[in-house]
């Protein structure tokens, strides 16, 4: 059975997909440098303008609904990604109060977003995936394995991360943060940024005229050490070998490659380092956190999204930020390719050397 | 759906075993930086590893009903009522997949690992999820259910909608699952809802079903457990090959 994405919406630090497009092709970084987090400097941020986590996701849920097939999602799979759940409200009660007293668990955990979804919108059936910054990317590897097997016809896969203060602060611990927006790919890149997004995908096992394939997924697992990705990239490019081959596509037919691209010394590093080894320089790589920051668990849903807009809109977007390119064996345009993309690679890769990778591409 | 049960390990935590001394002295493992429901985790993998080969390219899979709440409580302590700084590796601990990168790297596995939360069906919906991906992958893959009772249990016992006398316990089940029966103990069948009247009475922990499930094989007997959430129930039917 095959896998169509056939509507997608998000919100991110940029607005809504039209605005974030212009946005990357423009190179219009829609990161900040805040003080709100951090005592005594500050830090690049990806803040968005909205209420709450659960008023947004119910907003951009409500807009893939309205612009689907589906009169309702009674019939839909619900899957979450997401890396921590409702504790930004939690946090945000905690701070206040000191206490758990008026905290209602069930807002706090990971799935208090997706029973808030069900509530709303009586999905069938839902689940939620907590693998740190590969969340909503396995999100998406589940619903297509899940369409494979016929056991859903239709999955809507959100990614749902709002900045906590642990977030900001745990990445600040791992002096991983930088104080400006980041460079991806650059010799002087200096860290991420930690953002938040809601990007939801509409799944189905039905093509539509709209419809971009998601033609393979593959995943590995590092276990090489928790924070730090195996220096030779063996899971970053096991894990693209295996969405090559769920995909029945050679390296030959891959386009384009929304690389993960966080700015971190050690990412950007070994995330080259595997383009290089699986692709030379024969595909076009950048990343487009360099506008969005890195949005943890949303990340792969938000940039799933982005990797279908390059594909209808026949233009590779420029690198942002890149003045001096690390690792010169690889393409990284620093201006847009306009040009047919037939296929995709984004990559999203995690703590604990959980990586995953998602091919997509144009129907035929 | 069905698949082939290899081997099991059950534990339910209890005062009588150090489970970090245990790690550290009998498995010679690293227990440094890490929690107790990374603990619980590692300790459960270990039984399992004793019990079955476990393979490089072996899928896992992590699931739990609640999840670490006890590090969200903890973290939140130190940095709101504390004024502390976020301790490097509390923030590592808080995610998901930190369980799952310690539970592969302690049995020697390179393939994917996945992190599921849910309160509804949990484990069910975890053997749907990797039925799915095995029949791709044709991998064999090993599941790991568990929840964790943080003290004070107020706030988990308000998560589960249980009553605060109701008894709650922390507690780890692995299966080993394959497609190919050869040299199975047991095979497992489960699929989606069906529409369902009836009630079910408090589990102890979100991941009950695995339990149940180990129980069966442990007394090498054949099983039909129902769950029920709302108007929906799911079937898990284990048959022992004995």
């Amino acid at each position: 059975m095959k896998s169509y994405i056939n509507n997608y919406e998000l919100w991110c630090n940029a607005g809504d997909i039209k605005s974030l497009m212009e946005a990357i092709y423009s190179k219009n970084s829609a990161l900040v440098e805040d003080k709100t987090f951090l005592k005594d400097t500050t830090a690049g941020l990806g803040i968005m303008e909205y209420d709450d986590i659960y008023s947004l996701m119910r907003e951009v849920v409500t807009k893939v609904l309205k612009n689907s097939n589906l009169d309702n999602f009674k019939n839909t799979l619900l899957i979450l990604g997401s890396s921590v759940g409702g504790m930004q409200e939690c946090e945000d009660i905690f701070y206040e109060q000191k206490s758990y007293k008026n905290i209602d668990p069930n807002r706090l955990s990971m799935n208090a977003l997706t029973d808030s979804l069900v509530k709303e919108f009586g999905f069938y059936d839902s689940r939620a995936i907590s693998t740190a910054c590969t969340s909503s990317a396995n999100a998406l590897l589940l619903a297509k394995r899940l369409i494979d097997v016929d056991a859903y016809e239709n999955v809507l896969v959100v990614g749902a991360d709002g900045l906590c203060r642990s977030t900001v602060m745990g990445f600040h611990a791992l002096s991983v943060l930088s104080s400006t927006k980041c460079k991806p790919f650059d010799k002087s890149r200096s860290g991420m940024n930690v953002a938040e997004a809601v990007a939801v995908v509409l799944v189905q096992n039905i093509q539509t005229n709209n419809s971009i394939e998601l033609k393979g997924v593959g995943a590995s697992s590092d276990a090489y050490h928790m924070t730090n990705p195996n220096p030779e990239a063996l899971g970053a490019i096991v894990s693209m070998q295996n969405a090559l081959k769920d995909a029945k596509l050679s390296k030959e037919d891959i386009d384009y490659i929304n690389a993960h691209g966080t700015a971190t010394l050690a990412n950007d590093k070994v995330e080259a380092l595997g383009v290089e080894k699986l692709f030379g320089n024969s595909v076009y790589v950048n990343s487009t956190k360099a506008i969005t920051g890195h949005t943890l668990g949303a990340a792969g849903a938000i940039e799933a999204i982005v990797s279908c807009e390059v594909i209808k809109r026949f233009l590779i977007p420029p690198q942002t930020g890149l003045e001096n390119q690390e690792n010169l064996n690889i393409k990284i345009n620093k201006e847009s390719v306009k040009m047919r993309v037939r296929n995709v690679i984004s990559n999203s890769f995690a703590f604990g050397g959980n990586n995953t990778s998602i091919l997509i591409g144009e129907c035929k | 759906m069905k698949l082939y049960i290899k081997a099991y390990s059950s534990y339910t935590l209890n005062d009588e075993l150090d489970i970090k001394k245990e790690l550290k002295q009998k498995y010679k493992l690293d227990t440094r930086r890490q929690d107790a429901f990374i603990h619980l985790a590692l300790y459960g993998g270990q039984l399992l590893k004793e019990k079955c080969e476990i393979k490089k390219d072996d899928e896992l899979y992590l699931t739990s009903g609640v999840g670490n709440a006890d590090i969200v409580q903890k973290t939140n302590t130190y940095m709101y009522k504390e004024n502390q700084p976020l301790k490097l590796f509390d923030f590592i601990n808080l995610l998901g997949n930190t369980t799952s990168y310690y539970v592969a790297k302690s049995l020697g596995m390179k393939g994917k690992n996945i992190f599921q939360i849910s309160d509804n069906f949990t484990y069910i919906n975890t053997l749907i999820s990797a039925y799915a991906s095995m029949l791709n992958s044709k991998k064999d893959a090993i599941i790991c259910s568990m929840d964790f009772m943080c003290e004070p249990d107020v706030i988990m016992k308000r998560v589960m909608g249980l009553e605060q006398n109701s008894k709650v316990v922390s507690s780890v089940n692995y299966q080993k699952l394959s497609l190919n029966p050869d040299g199975a103990i047991a095979e497992i069948e489960f699929g989606l809802d069906e529409n369902s009247t009836c009630k079910t009475e408090d589990k102890p922990h979100e991941t009950y079903a695995s339990y149940i499930v180990n129980c069966a094989l442990r007394d090498k007997k054949d099983l039909l457990h129902v769950e029920v959430f709302e108007d929906k129930k799911r079937t898990i039917k284990v048959k022992s090959i004995k």
